[in-house]
């Protein structure tokens, strides 16, 4: 019952901080400088009417809120106005109804966009987290039990070097590499392909997930690595290890039933909030293998002024990272009893 | 017994392999480029570019890829030639009456729709209604507004009314597509989405998948020009290394832009062929003066900051003096690039006043004339005062921050007018924040941007009238009556060669009072396989792979 009221708290806790980012998002993008009527558009032919018009229609003509007159000593907001008038009070009521609004720059429904787009990136990005979790974890116990061994230094300077490369070179060395190997080097699937038999397509995809999903792989491997060894390490030192080996068990019953479990706590935290952020894509690697997944959306937007763009990855990714956190939280207490939910 | 983490790393290590094995060999018959035209295999042109449609609703769309496909998939009263002439395309005759208001087009018979139904007057009238009464198109205003009505007075014929006598309605009715009535007539005007894309044009929409790409297939039965090929596909890469490694590994045919640095290394490839010209819609680089008199000022949007400096001829005149375009030429695009003029660009072809002699190099020349007028360094802190003394000659030099060129040309600008004992300072802006600060508050004293041009000097002719001051689409503030006066006589000037006369006088005359510096007209870099296609058009005054009048033409390699 008191693990029941706790979770019931957790879950209060998660949604508040997703109210508090709803409200942010909607501040912090009004608050930056600029027109998204124009969206930086700089031409003559632009009438006036036809800004006007734009204005309108995404309901920017609007007030964004009340300046609630009795509460607030500072006036900020429009006074007088209605506020279920205001852009505020239809932004959020629209996100109750699961309204996203309509992209400013492709006309497009924002929920259209973010679906496709999360697709995307959730596919790439998740090959990525897999294959680095199970290479650097496997690396990381390697290297761990072979401490301060040759191949316990090989797999610290490979694992320092592949994390300190900067994404974007890597991602262009690969690129470059692969273009003269005939790996494809632009977005997720050839074009002109949907003819074809679903696996056919499914291989095509696959082929282009390569070199991005490489690039993914070898730039998180060396984190997951470098902390699964440590973690590692300060594990096999306890004496109820040495009492394990006295035992005479084999050393993948050690690691299995007496080392593993304990070492991986901290590797639970990091991979939780890595996944958190996956949703948000890794912008670098979409943009050079030009992967059409959140990241790239996320930069267009920022470019254009398309705040409901904006809006809608913004709420999706605090939802993804609070979610991810509260899954680390729980898996906390399933992987080591004694941590309570505090 | 470490043999067991041994085995299981290596059977990682295969799985990975595996798949990407499988991935590797699974898309049977997936030749990059199927450039086999014969014998069943269709033969599919892939372009590479760095964009991608922001909607492929023709009204509602901004960017000029968006246009690249509009131009493909529907046909227009007027197609663009590469030369900068116009060529008739619907309409088998356009005749005008004598007061110069009322055209008559006849369409041609028997043009039909991709979906089969006719092309008729109807649908022209349809249109070009729909264009001007749609007041969120945020283009189609501009080329509507001299419409006085639009109507299909039967199946064949369309008659325009016009409320201003103007010579150059073909540059009015070459974006205006032709939309099918039979599906816009229950669609809303600003929300479809169009991605069916019925239209008349020399190709077809097969699929198109935002930022990724756009798959047309050619439309065979087209009245004027049914395509050789049999596909394109335009694959958008995001980033120019993988645009410019992926024509040279042949995973596409084409490619419709790349940085002046890659012009070198796809030279040296054997089977790439690289060319620069001016872009169909050209563009121009500007060196923006705040110029506007206090008197006029825009009343309460303007705020009219800019350095009195500027406000005297002489003062520009030394600043063009000082300005080597050859060398910004040489850094920004490697040579490839013209020096400019004025706004009004050689890609415009005879409207370019080619006659014009440029204020040449010479810094002595610049510094003898701020010299000459009193702009010495008085306080002797290094830096150029006003002859009065009431301040120096200090220069805010703003510029959009997301131009790639900005921050380059500003810094050029800052040594070659710093050499002149002129300070700067340097700043980037968001390109909002520069609207506002732009115009008409006029709260700058040098701006660094550019114009995209139509086909017709007269939108970039009236940038510069000071009817414009007020509206803020006049960045200078320039302000001359006779140059405003001969805008309105080439406005309403039918005959060719007058307005020709016209149009250079007025170009001389902003140049003599260098309202600009233009550094120079932007290229359009592109490169083709000369092993795959053939028969792509270059060597013309304009240059674009992407036009129909290249894609319609272009065979198979044998």
């Amino acid at each position: 019952m008191d693990r029941f009221q706790n979770l019931l708290r957790r879950i209060g806790w998660a949604v508040l901080t997703i109210a508090f980012v709803i409200v942010l998002n909607f501040f912090l993008f009004r608050i930056l400088p600029g027109d998204p009527a124009r969206a930086g558009v700089h031409d003559p032919r632009l009438k006036k009417d036809a800004v006007e018009a734009i204005r309108v229609r995404f309901g920017l003509d609007k007030p964004v809120i009340n300046c609630f007159d009795s509460l607030n000593p500072i006036k900020v907001g429009n006074c007088g106005v209605n506020p279920l008038d205001t852009q505020f009070f239809i932004y959020v009521k629209n996100l109750f109804i699961g309204e996203m609004g309509f992209s400013y720059h492709t006309n497009r429904p924002v929920t259209d966009i973010l679906v496709e787009r999360l697709w995307n990136t959730v596919l790439l990005i998740g090959a990525g987290q897999i294959l680095s979790v199970i290479i650097g974890v496997l690396f990381g116990i390697l290297a761990a039990w072979k401490a301060r061994t040759s191949i316990d230094y090989s797999a610290l300077t490979i694992s320092l070097l592949v994390w300190s490369l900067p994404t974007f070179w890597l991602g262009i060395i690969l690129l470059f590499w692969g273009s003269a190997n005939g790996f494809p080097i632009g977005g997720k699937a050839t074009p002109g392909m949907s003819s074809m038999p679903l696996s056919v397509r499914w291989g095509d995809i696959a082929q282009h997930m390569i070199l991005p999903t490489i690039t993914y792989t070898l730039v998180y491997m060396g984190e997951y690595m470098l902390i699964m060894r440590s973690s590692l390490l300060d594990v096999l030192s306890e004496d109820y290890i040495l009492t394990a080996k006295a035992k005479g068990l084999s050393v993948f019953q050690i690691l299995r039933d007496h080392a593993l479990k304990n070492a991986m706590l901290p590797l639970v935290t990091v991979i939780a909030i890595n996944l958190g952020f996956t949703v948000a894509g890794a912008i670098q690697i979409e943009s050079v293998f030009s992967w059409p997944g959140l990241g790239g959306a996320i930069f267009e937007a920022v470019n254009r002024r398309d705040f409901p763009v904006l809006q809608g990855a913004f709420l999706l990714i605090a939802v993804a990272v609070i979610a991810a956190n509260l899954i680390a939280d729980l898996t906390y207490t399933y992987l080591d009893p004694r941590v309570k939910m505090e | 017994m470490n043999k067991k983490i041994l085995y299981v790393i290596a059977l990682i290590a295969l799985v990975i392999s595996a798949c990407g094995g499988g991935g590797g060999t699974a898309p049977a018959g997936e030749e990059p480029s199927g450039q086999e035209g014969s014998g069943g295999t269709p033969s599919i042109v892939r372009i590479g570019w760095a964009g991608s449609p922001d909607t492929l609703n023709p009204g509602m769309a901004v960017l000029s890829e968006s246009y690249t496909i509009f131009e493909l998939v529907y046909d227009s009263m007027y197609e663009l030639n590469m030369d900068g002439t116009f060529t008739l395309t619907l309409a088998e005759s356009a005749t005008v009456s004598d007061d110069r208001l009322v055209w008559t087009f006849k369409i041609r018979d028997g043009i039909t729709f991709h979906d089969g139904q006719p092309l008729t007057a109807k649908d022209v009238a349809f249109s070009y209604n729909l264009y001007q009464s749609t007041e969120d198109y945020p283009w189609m205003g501009g080329y509507t507004s001299y419409f006085e009505s639009v109507e299909a007075t039967d199946a064949n014929e369309v008659v325009i009314t016009l409320t201003e006598a103007i010579p150059n309605i073909e540059s009015q009715l070459v974006f205006l597509y032709v939309l099918p009535e039979h599906i816009w007539g229950s669609e809303s005007a600003v929300e479809f989405d169009n991605v069916s894309m019925i239209g008349s044009g020399p190709f077809k929409m097969v699929e198109y998948a935002q930022s990724e790409f756009v798959h047309l297939a050619a439309n065979k039965d087209h009245f004027l020009t049914p395509p050789n090929v049999d596909e394109a596909i335009f694959q958008t890469f995001e980033n120019n290394d993988a645009l410019v490694q992926a024509i040279k590994t042949g995973q596409v045919d084409m490619i419709m832009e790349m940085p002046a640095t890659a012009v070198a290394t796809l030279e040296s490839e054997e089977a790439v062929e690289v060319f620069v010209g001016a872009p169909l819609s050209p563009t121009v680089t500007d060196i923006i003066f705040n110029q506007v008199l206090p008197e006029n000022c825009p009343e309460g949007d303007g705020i009219c900051t800019g350095h009195p400096a500027l406000l005297d001829r002489n003062v520009r005149l030394a600043l063009a003096h000082a300005t080597d375009k050859q060398k910004i030429i040489d850094i920004i695009y490697l040579g490839n690039a013209s020096p400019g003029l004025t706004l009004i660009p050689d890609g415009l072809g005879v409207w370019y006043n080619s006659s014009l002699a440029d204020y040449e190099f010479d810094l002595a020349k610049a510094a003898q004339i701020l010299d000459d007028n009193g702009y010495v360094d008085a306080d002797g802190d290094g830096i150029r005062d006003m002859p009065d003394g009431s301040r120096s000659l200090t220069f805010r030099v703003n510029w959009p921050s997301d131009s790639v060129d900005g921050p380059r040309l500003a810094e050029l600008l800052s040594e070659m007018w710093g050499a002149l004992g002129i300070k700067t300072e340097l700043q980037s802006m968001d390109p909002d924040a520069l609207t506002a600060v732009c115009c008409p508050a006029f709260d700058f004293d040098v701006m660094l941007w550019g114009w995209g041009s139509d086909p017709d000097p007269n939108l970039l002719l009236s940038v510069m009238t000071s009817a414009e001051i007020t509206t803020g689409s006049s960045e200078t503030g320039y302000s001359n009556t006779e140059y405003d006066e001969l805008y309105a006589q080439q406005a309403v000037e039918p005959d060719f060669e007058k307005r020709k006369e016209l149009v250079w006088k007025m170009q001389e005359m902003v140049h003599d009072d260098v309202v600009y510096i233009i550094p120079y007209y932007d290229p359009n870099i592109q490169a083709y396989r000369s092993d795959r296609f053939t028969g792509w058009i270059t060597g013309q005054p304009k240059l674009e792979l992407s036009d129909p009048s290249s894609l319609t033409i272009i065979e198979p390699v044998k």
